[in-house]
């Protein structure tokens, strides 16, 4: 997967991994809107770098439910300076949730499904942006539209 | 940063492009929202074609071997082999049908599946040509080499074969 930097429009190659014990110093509520520690415990963390690199650049924190063949995303930031209008690199989310498409599909194949618990202001804009589905309290993603999504991304 | 803050910083649309919130909801909240999304994706399941769940098993094919081939481990079970029953049988055709199709003997394509014989490269690229491109002929190839490898690693009968022919060691110590 690549990330694009906006200012010159290069693709750049990402990586994403399993958040490591001495990551969590690094994962600030400061740079990465959350307190990362307390989701230790509950949701698997993955950081995702840019190749060869060591900064991260964004985070997210996922719950796999079995039964369901489901993987929920509960939470996800972008470091910093990749927030809004000033940022420097676009697809970061983007990149995130698609790796979290993959290792649904991964797991589960066909019947996969990834979801999240929106903010209702930012509904359409997941549906718009990721091809969610909305489901009442939350989105997801399978079938055709978990498809299209990897196609997009990888 | 607060939710807040950050809301009042950026536009919804900004924020949808980088941050998920995690939304708490309350026991009721949540056996709805378990109840909705099982409904939505019972629909879901109805209505997705043969094409959408066969693009979705090829993912999935995908994704397996290549973190096979990314993991250092060797598992002597994930051969070339292995992986080629798992693509004709994803398919869903006949063994004869698919040889037909890739041009190659139906026998000579069940020793590539029984391990019995190595595949040539020309395999692994009617391969990729076959899957429309979606598993490249680095894969097959990969996969192909990765046997290898621990073959020449443990291969401890063709070291001492081949001790006799060595005449003369480095004096270095490794």
């Amino acid at each position: 997967m690549e990330i694009i930097e906006i200012a010159t429009g290069k693709r750049k190659a990402i990586i994403i991994r399993e958040a490591e014990t001495e990551d969590f110093k690094l994962l600030t509520k400061k740079r990465f809107s959350f307190v990362w520690k307390t989701f230790r415990n509950s949701t698997s963390v993955y950081k995702l770098q840019i190749e060869g690199e060591d900064g991260i650049l964004g985070v997210m924190g996922l719950i796999d439910w079995p039964p369901e063949k489901r993987i929920e995303i509960k939470l996800l930031a972008s470091s910093m300076e990749n927030i809004g209008k000033q940022k420097i690199y676009e697809r970061i989310a983007g990149c995130l949730i698609t790796f979290a498409c993959r290792l649904a599909v991964s797991k589960y194949g066909p019947d996969a499904c990834v979801s999240l618990v929106p903010k209702t202001e930012l509904i359409k804009h997941y549906m718009q942006k990721y091809h969610m589905e909305h489901a009442g309290w939350q989105l997801y993603l399978e079938g055709n539209k978990l498809d299209k999504l990897l196609k997009e991304y990888l | 940063m607060k939710t807040k803050k950050l809301s009042t910083k950026h536009t919804p649309e900004q924020l949808a492009e980088a941050i998920i919130f995690p939304v708490t909801l309350t026991p009721t909240q949540k056996k709805e929202a378990a109840e909705q999304l099982a409904a939505a994706r019972k629909k879901g399941q109805k209505e997705m074609t043969e094409n959408d769940r066969l693009s979705l098993q090829l993912f999935q094919f995908k994704f397996q071997l290549e973190d096979y081939i990314q993991n250092k481990e060797f598992n002597p079970d994930l051969t070339f082999g292995y992986f080629l029953k798992q693509y004709v049988d994803l398919l869903q055709v006949k063994r004869k049908e698919f040889a037909d199709e890739i041009s190659i003997d139906e026998t000579l394509l069940s020793q590539f599946i029984n391990m019995h014989r190595m595949p040539p490269e020309y395999v692994a690229v009617r391969l990729e040509i076959h899957s429309n491109n979606a598993i490249p002929a680095t894969y097959w190839f990969k996969l192909v080499e990765k046997q290898k490898e621990h073959e020449l690693k443990t291969d401890k009968e063709l070291r001492r074969k081949e001790n006799k022919y060595v005449h003369r060691k480095i004096a270095v110590n490794f």
